[in-house]
């Protein structure tokens, strides 16, 4: 009895040094990442106590051009859909403030949400976080080497496994539901979807990439561009909750980029 | 009559082609984007929701009636880059505040704020293009 706990106990001693040794050999992408979406208008005046200031806005996160950092795979900036559904994504994006599901408050899924607005980097899974105003999803994404679940639900965020490339940490996503877009031109896609996205550190900065397999909609796969963000040392907030009313009001299609 | 039509001088507010966030219409799909309008009035209401953050204020009218306006802004995200919580404005809450904003183009009173002056003194107002460097 003894002997079997003692070598429970070492076997137990040996995988979780197994497991640290395994952790120590890659980065750690961990930390709080530049919130990486567009912002206008591009700066507040503020006037008080007679004092005037002018508060300009960081809107480097989310275009900037990462096509030459180190890793990043050449990219071209929209999908190509296959002939027989270019006009039903035109029509969609044409009206787009009108048929958008992110509009009116919906998930926006993967790949369209961006990077994770936080990673916690752990020896067998990677969580990562996102603030958005459909709510705050998460993904909790095994390291561990299982495989995808048989049958996950459809979903926006599909089921996730991670593994390393070398320094590169590969998520491969699978179990879409059909009812989001994975950009916000109308790019519609259906439960065939499958995106792979890579993450890796340049320096202090991280470098997200995805791409998007889709059979069924796209001629080809699309890898999209990637997009660098800074550490940041911003806490994340529960987002205020989403109320839409305008969609009744509006008059024309104007509308600008999304998520 | 507590709301005007400044004549000159008011921002010109410019929304970019990539302007602001998380999932929108462009203000020019709803509003007058000429038509500047400055409302005074009790502040009653601040709703630190998204898409956009939405102020209540009272105002009298043309024949002295008290009118309800409703103005969004930017969205909660834009407002905590820029420093400013719920709070700097739930401070006057009951009290007169001036809202500078673009009118609906459907004549209801509803408006995109772009410059909010409290009764500290203390004003906020957006800026883009030119005004921003």
């Amino acid at each position: 009895m003894t002997r079997t706990f003692l070598a429970l106990a070492a076997s137990a001693f040996l995988l979780q040094g197994v497991v640290v040794a395994q952790q120590a050999r890659h980065p750690d992408l961990s930390g709080v990442w530049s919130y990486a979406i567009d912002r206008a208008p591009a700066a507040l005046k503020k006037e008080v106590n007679g004092q005037v200031t002018i508060q300009k806005i960081d809107q480097s996160a989310r275009h900037g051009d990462a096509s030459t950092v180190k890793g990043v795979q050449p990219s071209t900036p929209r999908p190509t859909f296959k002939p027989e559904f270019q006009a039903k994504v035109k029509d969609l994006a044409d009206h787009e403030s009108r048929t958008d599901p992110v509009f009116a408050c919906g998930k926006p899924g993967v790949p369209r949400i961006g990077p994770p607005r936080k990673i916690v980097q752990l020896a067998r899974e990677t969580i990562f976080l996102y603030e958005d105003i459909s709510g705050d999803p998460y993904r909790v994404i095994p390291t561990d080497g299982r495989p995808h679940r048989q049958y996950p639900n459809p979903s926006a965020y599909g089921d996730s496994i991670g593994k390393w490339d070398g320094d590169v940490f590969v998520v491969d996503v699978t179990g879409f539901g059909d009812d989001t877009w994975f950009g916000e031109d109308g790019y519609l896609h259906t439960d065939a979807m499958h995106v792979v996205e890579r993450i890796w550190k340049d320096g202090d900065n991280l470098v997200w990439q995805a791409t998007v397999e889709e059979p069924k909609v796209l001629a080809k796969p699309w890898v999209m561009p990637a997009r660098l963000l800074r550490p940041s040392t911003d806490s994340l907030e529960e987002s205020p909750k989403c109320v839409e009313s305008d969609r009744p009001r509006l008059l024309n299609d104007d509308h600008h980029l999304q998520r | 009559m507590k709301y005007t039509v400044p004549a000159v001088g008011f921002l010109v507010f410019l929304w970019a082609a990539a302007a602001p966030v998380d999932a929108h219409h462009s203000p020019s799909a709803i509003f007058d984007m000429s038509k500047h309008i400055s409302v005074t009035g009790t502040l009653t209401r601040v709703d630190w929701i998204n898409p956009h953050i939405v102020l209540t204020v009272e105002a009298k009218g043309d024949a002295g009636k008290v009118e309800q306006w409703t103005f969004q802004s930017n969205p909660p995200s834009w407002y905590k880059s820029v420093g400013l919580a719920r709070a700097d404005f739930a401070k006057a809450i009951g009290q007169p505040i001036t809202i500078q904003a673009v009118k609906a183009r459907d004549g209801s009173l509803y408006g995109y704020m772009d410059r909010i002056k409290l009764p500290d003194g203390s004003s906020y107002e957006l800026l883009n293009g030119a005004d921003a460097k």
